[in-house]
């Protein structure tokens, strides 16, 4: 395709913002550092020189007041984009998103939206410990009213990102600080990636690896060496996690027999129970093994370099709970 | 103030509509056809109605878990209220939220049951108005409690920053649930604490509603001028209960009854009488008007129906093209 392109998350997130603030007057982008530093990974660097300080606003460190901000305006016309820079932080304002940015469609009887798109990233890769490196996605999944979507690619981050915007619902939208300088395959034309929607990263015949987020990128490297040993994964990433894509993850679990979940947080109720539970309940004849999760650990975010890598799944991790589960 | 008989007459009978309406529903609470949920307004009257008569239909108002007086002040009607208070259709939010939450869309506002948080997202609702330009304002209601909370400090912070057109009215009702002001808050007034974020901060009397809309009036001019926030404090008393059953051990029958005194309807009475020469029949077949009005409202709230199971998990989210969830 002559039109393609390889460029990083952080420039598909750039490129996502900036034509949706061109596109609809009603966009905005708010949160600590947005507009002069650009964003910690350069997601928004030169959109305060093109669009100015109306459509790109930098704010105190105020938590609650940024996404109360975002909500309110939200639900009085506007479409903000806020950013929590670290989701960690996002404990400030969970008050504005969950009791009030959620609520108000239904005590509205459906008259009032709320169209706020909460930015934010999550998990391990920068060394940063145990307050800004949490993987809490499962939070907001179980909160009625909100969208989750946990991206994992350059073209996907793009495309959900302005669905997200587009749509009329506060999205939470959690990116990964280990895969910003990833870069990827991205078409210079406008798309967009309907919510909701798994993708099936990888087809394959034996096992079924369910992965969202940081942890899809593992679990493609390790399919390609699962492959040389004889074993054909097919990797399915839902993005979204609320709604979640059911569908397409029962659809290949039926063909694979096989279910493994790979999931950065902890398994206690996190996102990887709720997909062993569907599997469960959908696929209990179809299973050839029980279903299997591959978490974090229950515990707090070392700081070492090492110590924060054991405690999250790898690709090698990846690879022995496979290949077990395929009984090799 | 500057006031005339028309105007006066209108801010007694709001003050009498709220009242009515609260007094209305303390037996539905006692039968449970209330739940604990309602926080009463009485005495606080001159407060909602003292700032909602300056304020105009397409304002926000951001209201608190004691939301009844402020809907009725700002617009909502009687049947409106009482059907939200019993859970029936009808009400704003059809009866899903109940006493302390609902969402009236028509009257722009917007009430919720977590003390503090609407001083951060009234940011937003004034922040769309800002960029719209057309003087839109958001009057932001908050009790004594809520000044103590992160929400009010970041939102003020911010509102103050972007010069954002917000009313502050805080209703310092003397107590925190049952504790005392002055064993919670760090300063004599809370209209201090507008000195920290740079805004103009003033004390009204909360029981003289004369007193309440003339210092909101000067507030909104200039908040709608774009001179950014301002913070009232307004010192009132609720006679009754936090809710309404609390052991209301923590303050003596004297404090009550030096409070019912001062109380807002009966001093604007008085004024009435003497400044504009109404007439006691006068006002009181104003009172007996509202009563059936009110009477009338109740009755009819309590024929509408409960929401169906179906609606009330219904319009939890805006549905997403080609998905069934």
């Amino acid at each position: 395709m002559a039109s393609d392109r390889l460029i990083t998350f952080s420039d598909a997130i750039r490129e996502a913002l900036d034509e949706e603030i061109a596109r609809d007057e009603r966009v905005y982008i708010m949160g600590e550092d947005v507009g002069v530093w650009g964003n910690l990974f350069g997601c928004s660097r030169g959109l305060l020189d093109k669009y100015g300080k109306d459509r790109v606003k930098d704010t105190p460190i105020s938590e609650a007041a940024i996404a109360g901000c975002g909500v309110g305006s939200a639900a009085a016309g506007l479409r903000p984009v806020v950013e929590i820079m670290y989701i960690d932080f996002i404990s400030i304002a969970m008050d504005q998103i969950v009791n009030h940015a959620a609520r108000w469609h239904q005590l509205s009887g459906g008259k009032v939206t709320v169209p706020v798109t909460i930015r934010t990233q999550q998990g391990v890769g920068f060394r940063n410990s145990s307050q800004h490196s949490q993987t809490l996605e499962s939070w907001f999944v179980n909160v009625p009213g909100l969208i989750v979507v946990t991206p994992a690619t350059p073209y996907d981050v793009k495309g959900l990102l302005k669905s997200a915007i587009r749509n009329e619902n506060p999205v939470i939208f959690i990116e990964h600080k280990a895969v910003y300088r990833n870069k990827g395959h991205v078409p210079a034309e406008e798309y967009l990636i309907p919510l909701a929607e798994a993708d099936v990263k990888r087809p394959g015949r034996d096992l079924t690896i369910v992965a969202n987020s940081w942890m899809v990128l593992h679990a493609l490297a390790a399919a390609e060496q699962l492959a040389e040993e004889g074993i054909d994964c097919e990797v399915v990433d839902p993005r979204t996690l609320y709604p979640l894509d059911t569908e397409t993850i029962v659809a290949s679990v039926r063909k694979t027999g096989r279910c493994l979940v790979v999931n950065e947080a902890p398994a206690e109720a996190g996102f990887s129970a709720e997909v062993a539970a569907v599997v469960g309940e959908r696929c209990f004849g179809d299973l050839k093994a029980p279903v299997r999760r591959l978490t974090g650990r229950r515990t707090g975010i070392p700081y070492d370099k090492e110590l924060e890598r054991m405690v999250v799944p790898g690709v090698q991790e990846v690879l022995r709970e496979a290949r077990s589960l395929a009984g090799r | 103030m500057k006031c005339s008989k028309d105007e006066a007459l209108k801010l007694y009978e709001s003050m009498v509509v709220l009242r009515a309406v609260d007094d209305r529903i303390v037996p539905l609470k006692l039968k449970d056809l209330v739940m604990d949920g309602f926080h009463p307004y009485v005495g606080e009257e001159a407060v909602a109605v003292g700032v909602c008569a300056n304020l105009n239909p397409d304002d926000y108002v951001i209201s608190t878990h004691r939301p009844q007086g402020h809907a009725l002040a700002k617009g909502a009607s009687m049947q409106a209220i009482f059907a939200e208070m019993l859970g029936r259709m009808g009400g704003p939010s059809n009866g899903l939220g109940g006493p302390m939450q609902w969402v009236d869309v028509e009257n722009n506002f917007f009430c919720g049951s977590i003390v503090g948080s609407g001083v951060s997202y009234a940011t937003g609702f004034a922040l769309a108005a800002q960029k719209e330009g057309n003087g839109r304002i958001a009057a932001c209601f908050f009790g004594d409690g809520a000044s103590n909370t992160g929400s009010f400090h970041e939102g003020m912070n911010l509102a103050s920053l972007w010069k954002l057109p917000v009313l502050y009215i805080c209703e310092n009702n003397q107590y925190g649930e049952a504790m005392p002001v002055k064993d919670f808050v760090s300063v004599p007034r809370i209209s201090e604490r507008a000195a920290g974020y740079g805004i103009r901060g003033l004390t009204v009397d909360g029981m003289d509603v004369l007193a309440v809309a003339e210092a909101v009036a000067e507030a909104v001019d200039s908040i709608r001028k774009g001179d950014g926030p301002v913070l009232i404090e307004t010192v009132t008393y609720r006679y009754r209960g936090h809710y309404l059953g609390d052991p209301d051990n923590y303050r003596s029958k004297e404090e009550i009854e030096q409070w019912r005194k001062k109380d807002p309807i009966d001093r604007l009475g008085a004024q009435l009488i003497e400044r504009w020469k109404a007439s006691e029949q006068e006002l009181s077949a104003l009172r007996e008007r509202i009563e059936k009005d009110a009477q009338a409202a109740e009755a009819w709230a309590l024929e509408q129906p409960k929401a169906t199971l179906e609606y009330a998990v219904d319009n939890v989210i805006v549905p997403l093209a080609g998905r069934s969830a």
